[in-house]
């Protein structure tokens, strides 16, 4: 019952703190809001201050409770001592009894769902794992830490920010609680839009339209961040509207910081800055007013960027790692996670509208049927409001493509649907429509024709929300992992991390878990373990290039074809030989390769568990170096490598003495080689090497029956087995 | 701007080969094994026919047949693995038993049992009854079922352990 008070008052607490700080601004920016906007307005305004005050708390390592929690009353005392806190505005014109009830009961009935929802113990996947997991990590050390084994650190998490004090309070679900009233906040506002331009109708059916789809609904009831966005989106849109109604230069200012906490919020809504810039510019034509504008929203902006280029050499980690070249994330491993990402299995993109409205299984969650009927808005094009609409929402349309999930249409959603409203705008025609939808979206409605596994809401979660279904059991039963965080929790020793394949509820533990695709270092880790097991990834080919003997200081291998999309070039060992005899390997020698200088040693270890990949597909002039220091006679190269790729040319070539690189072999002779029998001692012993003693297995994931079948091959003891899944111990490194 | 920033990034200076690593002096070939223990979390996952899922505990009495299915990424070097008991309460009443252990539904060979108690059996199995990466069926078959007075169960023998091993 505790937990359940504490969150309630962490979420109660950084809702309220962001609400204060926001009020007291738009007091100051003098912004003329109606009663039913000064809510919403000033909650997400004063998100965007309050996050930016939690990341220098952050970046300077002193979150520790009590600051936090100072933190946080200090906005409320603020504005309650300069009466900001009071909800006041300009008076409008009053609700029709019809709309009122209509309206309420919509409402009222969806927010039964995702209170009890959010309330309940944090069980969304990406909320248990990432989100939060970085949140507790970095509560753990009172601030940022350098975190460049997992991708996700790289991401802005203006919104997570909230979640700080939030989590320091009343953990899980107190985070969960302030993403929902980001999703409440949106609706508001929504509905107050309506109500501003007199289409009261308009904005309550844009309003419901959003609330109460399904996907909307639980994203928005989970400690995601994406109904924040939405809402942060929004709220720039609405401020611009507001600016452009009065002129009021100091508008300018919430405009700007709004339009970087889309930045920081999440990247693909950088588009609503350049919106927010671009709306200034053409409506005012004032160079003052644009700096204004991009100078708060630099603001915003700047301290992600930095973060991101001191900690991972990268400021829009992790993506465009060929640009921002770094050893921290792998450009294959991106380009793979992207190219999910932009199909998430959905191989035929016509499929798509029937994908997020209706079925909802590959993409993550359905719209709800209704938005069908999205291409109607582009009726609204007919008002002056419906035109400034459509604008922002087919900005953030725009980067959909990159990422089909369903979840990542929710920040044009708001616009396309008031859009939709107003298009209808017949009052009874609305009516109807909205019943259509609310029913259609009715939780228990939804199995009736929706896909099986879709991601939705299934029940009212009241007695999970209390905890009078304890917190520990219902995640047990509900949340996939789990167990087996709690398992690592009980098992491995403190501090100690944990080697993954696949992803696991990071925030139900407190040890690092390492997970396969989620940096460069974890990739190699995984691409070690899996030469354990996976011949194709074992050192089976030998390339043997015999030549004339040839007296260089230098040598190279150099790559010379186009190999086929995510075909790399690998090298498990590059060895040199005059007269049969190997050169010994010299402290002397230097080492370089490209694209991927990072790991050439792997190629040089003697090692056949590990090898050099360039992590890129091969293209024409990769390379493998070697400078010896001195002159040295060379007759014969062998690289010894895997069979998992075809497509690649490779040819030695020499450094004369005018330092031009002089192609002397080509055309090797290949031989097939048998892996060492103990090659998974070899693969264990440099995970050992590289701090890994600890590894779990779910039963499902690749290579996990080869360690079930005998795990004393691995040098591995079992010391936990159970929730479909097995941690290992290195006992022989 | 993005050209601007990539173009200040430092690339790593030439690395010196690392520490030589040493093979390991002795080892041996791993084993696969492909047992469905009945303490194991998924045990019911591999279960064919005449194994009682509701049976509580890791004894599992058996029907006549019990059979598992189990997959291998080979089929060279396995060997049936078989641990059971044939309890006293029931020998009392159906006597010597003949217990046939099958592959694929090949007889690998039927061994007669004059005395209760605990029993393992291992034997290598023809490579030719396995097709790798396809499920094999792996089952003990006993003659003489005793059915329980109280209840009617018909029931062979009690199984812990049974699959293929390397």
């Amino acid at each position: 019952m505790w937990q359940a008070f504490w969150a309630l008052l962490g979420a109660a607490a950084t809702v309220a703190a962001c609400y204060a700080a926001g009020a007291l601004m738009v007091d100051w920016a003098k912004a003329p809001l109606t009663k039913p906007e000064r809510f919403p307005l000033s909650f997400v305004l004063g998100a965007s201050l309050l996050h930016l005050i939690v990341f220098a708390m952050m970046a300077l390592k002193i979150a520790y409770r009590p600051l936090v929690v100072a933190m946080l009353a200090v906005p409320i005392v603020s504005a309650v001592w300069k009466g900001a806190w009071r909800l006041r505005g300009d008076a409008v014109e009053p609700l029709s009894r019809v709309l009122r009830i209509f309206y309420g009961a919509i409402f009222t009935a969806f927010t039964i769902y995702y209170f009890f929802h959010a309330w309940a113990p944090e069980s969304s996947p990406d909320g248990a794992s990432y989100h939060l997991g970085l949140v507790a990590r970095y509560l753990r050390v009172h601030g940022f830490e350098k975190i460049v084994t997992n991708m996700y650190a790289g991401l802005s998490a203006g919104v997570e920010m909230l979640y700080v004090p939030a989590f320091v309070i009343g953990k899980h679900s107190a985070a969960a609680l302030v993403h929902y009233a980001f999703l409440v906040a949106l609706a508001t506002a929504m509905f107050a839009y309506g109500r501003r331009f007199g289409k009261p109708w308009v904005g309550a059916a844009g309003a419901l339209l959003v609330y109460a789809s399904p996907v909307v609904g639980l994203d928005g009831s989970t400690a995601y961040n994406d109904c924040g966005v939405a809402a942060i989106a929004f709220s720039v849109f609405y401020f611009l509207q507001l600016w452009d109604e009065v002129r009021e230069p100091r508008l300018l200012i919430p405009i700007g910081l709004l339009a970087g906490y889309c930045y920081a919020a999440k990247y693909t809504a950088f588009v609503m800055t350049i919106y927010a810039i671009g709306f200034v510019a053409w409506r005012s034509r004032k160079m003052r007013s644009l700096l204004v504008v991009a100078g708060c929203a630099a603001a915003m902006i700047v301290p992600w960027a930095a973060k991101d280029w001191i900690y991972m050499q990268n400021p829009v980690a992790p993506f465009f790692d060929k640009i921002f070249r770094n050893p921290n994330r792998r450009v294959v491993t991106e380009q793979k996670y992207n190219d999910y990402l932009s199909t998430m299995g959905v191989e035929n993109k016509w499929t798509l509208p029937l994908e997020v409205t209706i079925r909802g299984e590959k993409t993550g969650g359905l719209l709800g049927p209704i938005f069908l009927l999205a291409p109607i808005a582009l009726l609204a094009l007919r008002f002056r409001e419906g035109r400034r609409l459509l604008l922002p929402g087919l900005l953030l349309f725009a980067p959909y493509f990159a990422n089909v999930g369903t979840r990542f249409l929710i920040p044009c959603l708001p616009f396309f649907s008031l859009a939709m409203a107003m298009a209808i705008s017949y009052p009874p025609a609305l009516a109807a429509v909205l019943l259509f939808h609310a029913v259609a979206s009715w939780p228990p409605i939804i199995p009736r024709y929706a896909s099986k596994y879709s991601w939705r809401l299934d029940r009212i979660l009241w007695q999970q929300a209390i905890r009078k279904i304890p917190q520990d059991r219902y995640l047990r039963q509900n949340l996939g992992g789990y167990g087996v965080a709690r398992m690592i929790e009980d098992t491995v020793p403190k501090g100690v991390p944990v080697l993954a394949v696949n992803g696991l509820p990071d925030s139900y533990t407190t040890h690092e878990i390492l997970v396969g695709f989620q940096s460069a270092y974890n990739d190699d880790l995984v691409d070690i373990l899996n030469s354990g097991w996976d011949e194709s990834r074992q050192p089976t080919r030998r390339m043997i290039f015999k030549f004339p003997a040839k007296s260089a200081r230098r040598f190279r291998v150099l790559q010379t074809g186009v190999g086929a999309p995510l075909e790399e070039f690998k090298a498990h060992e590059l060895r040199f030989f005059s007269n049969g005899a190997e050169l010994q390997r010299d402290p002397a020698w230097r080492l370089r390769a490209w694209p991927n200088p990072w790991d050439v040693q792997m190629a040089f270890d003697n090692s056949p568990a590990t090898r050099w990949r360039s992590w890129e597909t091969a293209s024409p002039g990769m390379y493998i170096d070697t400078d010896f220091g001195k002159y040295e006679s060379v007759d014969e190269v062998r690289l010894d490598t895997s069979f998992d790729y075809a497509n690649l040319r490779l040819q030695v070539e020499a450094m004369d003495p005018s330092g031009r690189w002089v192609k002397i072999a080509s055309d090797p002779e290949t031989k097939t080689i048998a892996p060492p029998v103990v090659i998974r001692k070899w693969a264990t012993r440099e995970l050992h090497a590289r701090g890994i003693d600890y590894i779990v297995m779910q039963d499902t994931d690749w290579g996990a029956d080869d360690m079930i079948d005998d795990p004393e091959s691995w040098g591995f003891e079992v010391v936990a087995k159970g929730y479909g899944a097995r941690i290992y111990k290195v006992v022989v490194p | 701007m993005a050209v601007l920033v990539s173009s200040c990034q430092s690339m790593p200076e030439p690395y010196a080969p690392p520490v030589q690593r040493q093979p390991f002096e002795e080892g041996r070939p791993h084993r696969m094994m492909r047992v469905v223990n009945t303490t194991d979390g998924d045990w019911i996952a591999h279960v064919v026919q005449d194994i009682p899922l509701s049976e509580p505990g890791p004894w599992k009495w058996t029907g006549q047949k019990p059979t598992v299915k189990v997959m291998t990424r080979t089929n060279q070097g396995l060997r049936y693995t078989i641990d059971f008991v044939l309890p006293e309460v029931t020998f009392k009443a159906t006597g010597p038993v003949t217990i046939t252990f099958l592959v694929n539904d090949h007889a690998l060979e039927s061994v007669r049992y004059t005395a209760f108690g605990d029993y393992h059996y291992e034997k290598a199995v023809p490579p030719e009854w396995v097709e790798p990466m396809k499920e094999t069926l792996v089952a003990a078959s006993i003659d003489k079922i005793w059915v329980a007075p109280a209840d009617g169960a018909k029931l062979g023998f009690i199984l812990t352990r049974i699959g293929l091993t390397q």
